[in-house]
């Protein structure tokens, strides 16, 4: 089994007086896709949120390669771990490369110039999401989820070696939902990085991820490989809903499939 | 890669040649080739004793250099605010700086004897500096500072500081009134060269220190919790931008009186032309508004027969029509 990347044990967290987790455990490991489910309001967000520093949990610990994250300065925190959430807008005129090239800035700092190295990663990360040709266009000109992919790119530019990423794949069509996880195959496999998706894509995640933490009313419910984890039981406690799963003859991975007025 | 260096050394030429027409504006015939001529002829003591060329050098070159600073510096103010607070519709005012400084020019006006110059200035950057940091203070919380709250409270206090204003103004001697009117509406023409003198090392460690910083006003455009993901401390970044673009503000609010308009449209112009990367964007800016202001206080001083213009005035005046052609051809890039 491969090392840790990323790990929170027992965490807890509270918005006022109402608890959002209660002793959530997870990790996520070098090589390897994880995937988080649950319904909305489960917790998802929150818990990716403690695990990249931006909230701190009232109880329990998140360690990051062995340390908690307030014991990194922020740009090595960065080279480390990145984020793809739900961005606000933005009101000012910007291309996708700019934007793309800003995942840059943990390598360069304030005063650092562009490297050729810089530029290479950018390239990269923009032909890896299929933005090339788009490269010129400024945000305001693209598709949501053209913008989707291009928040995706932007962690990928970052170069770390955790990703974490918050329904990533929720704009975007089928052919670019495949390919967004093909993507996260390939830098796993080329890179050993480990991600963390947040989804409510049940299919793609069975067949993509490798591990599947469903989280519901802010505990984990169940934790394992996908055919553990999708069970009709697990799913309707979870989301109320009554499903038949099944083998997919194709790929031999758990298929989901909501039963109809049930 | 967009072509910058040629657009920034066209604008450094704008602006060189902005400067070059305001010395050699005026009612008094004397150009840059008076300057030369005398300098030619008799060396430096050629310049001491040619009226015209002193014209040039002791009263046109600093004002055209005021102007300079004063519009640059506003422009880069601007272009820091509207990074910081995510909003094309910040200016420098926007939090509070120049209620604060127009209370504190008012008060030096109607309590200080009318002879001394520099109190006036004085009491403005206080103001200034006190409104500002009295916003960013209110608006503070434990988890940081968020936009919202210090557009609010910028707001809520530049209504306060207003009525003051008025008050000030409804309780004060009649005689007094117009010339503290005539300083909020913005003029270049007094005391210029000490006002340089004054102004340049703030105008020169502001947008120096804003330079530095601008890969981090490049993130903080992404809003904050990617920029912190991004790397940068965001918290910190916007606490110096703020006092950085509010000081700068306040000391050119604090030499030349309320100008506005320069601050909230030139970093638009600016952007149509590099974009929104703040290291283009900051020089671009800083020349367009050096360039634009020396421009409109040339109008200022030459338009009316009967005495000068409010720059002030003109600047929105003359700069409106220019800006929306220039935003109107790039409206494709919102």
């Amino acid at each position: 089994m491969s090392a840790s990347l990323l790990s929170a044990r027992g965490i807890s967290f509270r918005y006022g007086g109402r608890e959002v987790l209660s002793e959530v455990d997870l990790s996520v490991r070098e090589g390897e896709l994880a995937v988080l489910l649950g319904p909305n309001g489960a917790g998802k967000s929150t818990l990716l949120k403690l695990l990249s520093g931006l909230l701190h949990p009232q109880s329990g610990e998140v360690f990051l390669q062995g340390r908690p994250p307030a014991s990194y300065g922020r740009r090595e925190m960065a080279r480390l771990l990145s984020v793809v959430g739900q961005d606000p807008p933005i009101d000012f005129p910007m291309t996708v490369e700019e934007f793309v090239g800003l995942g840059r800035f943990p390598h360069h700092g304030f005063f650092g110039g562009w490297t050729p190295e810089d530029r290479a990663q950018t390239e990269r990360s923009l032909e890896m999401t299929a933005l090339s040709a788009l490269k010129r266009r400024g945000l305001g000109e693209i598709s949501s989820g053209e913008r989707q992919r291009a928040m995706v790119a932007r962690a990928i530019c970052q170069g770390a070696k955790v990703m974490l990423l918050d329904e990533p794949t929720a704009f975007l069509d089928l052919y670019h939902r495949v390919a967004f996880y093909e993507v996260v195959e390939r830098l796993k496999e080329g890179c050993g990085i480990g991600a963390l998706v947040a989804s409510h894509d049940l299919s793609l995640c069975a067949e993509y991820g490798e591990r599947i933490v469903l989280l519901s009313g802010g505990k984990v419910m169940a934790s394992g490989r996908p055919e553990e984890v999708l069970t009709p039981e697990n799913i309707r406690r979870a989301y109320g809903v009554t499903v038949a799963c099944d083998r997919n003859p194709a790929t031999g991975s758990v298929r989901v499939t909501p039963l109809k007025g049930q | 890669m967009r072509r910058t260096v040629p657009i920034l050394a066209g604008l450094l030429g704008a602006f060189l040649g902005a400067i070059a027409l305001s010395v050699s504006t005026g009612p008094t015939a004397a150009s840059l080739r008076h300057v030369v001529d005398a300098f030619a002829e008799n060396g430096w003591s050629g310049i001491a004793g040619d009226a015209g060329a002193k014209v040039v050098l002791t009263l046109r070159f600093p004002r055209a250099l005021l102007g300079a600073l004063v519009g640059g510096a506003l422009s880069a103010s601007g272009v820091a605010f509207q990074a910081l607070l995510r909003n094309p519709l910040a200016d420098p005012y926007i939090l509070g700086v120049s209620g604060g400084a127009a209370v504190g020019a008012l008060a030096a006006f109607l309590l200080l004897p009318p002879d001394s110059f520099l109190p006036l200035p004085l009491c403005a950057f206080l103001g200034a500096a006190l409104a500002a940091s009295g916003v960013f203070l209110i608006a503070r919380r434990r988890s940081g500072v968020s936009r919202e709250r210090l557009i609010l409270m910028g707001v809520v206090v530049g209504a306060f500081l207003n009525a003051l204003i008025m008050l000030l103004v409804a309780l004060s001697p009649p005689g007094k009134i117009p010339g503290a009117l005539y300083w909020l509406m913005g003029d270049l023409g007094l005391g210029t060269l000490p006002r340089v003198g004054v102004l340049l090392p703030y105008v020169a460690a502001g947008t120096g220190i804003l330079f530095l910083l601008s890969r981090g006003l490049d993130l903080l455009l992404l809003g904050d919790e990617p920029a912190f993901t991004t790397g940068l401390p965001v918290e910190k970044m916007k606490t110096v931008v703020y006092l950085t673009a509010s000081l700068l503000a306040g000391s050119v609010v604090a030499v030349s009186g309320l100008i506005g308009f320069v601050g909230l449209i030139v970093p638009h112009g600016a952007r149509a032309l590099v974009g929104s990367g703040h290291r283009r964007l900051l020089p671009a800016a800083f020349l367009l508004g050096g360039t634009f202001l020396i421009l409109a206080d040339i109008l200022a001083r030459t338009a009316s027969p009967s005495g000068e213009l409010p720059v002030g005035a003109v600047t929105a005046l003359s700069g409106a029509p220019f800006f929306l052609f220039l935003l109107r051809r790039n409206g494709s890039k919102p």
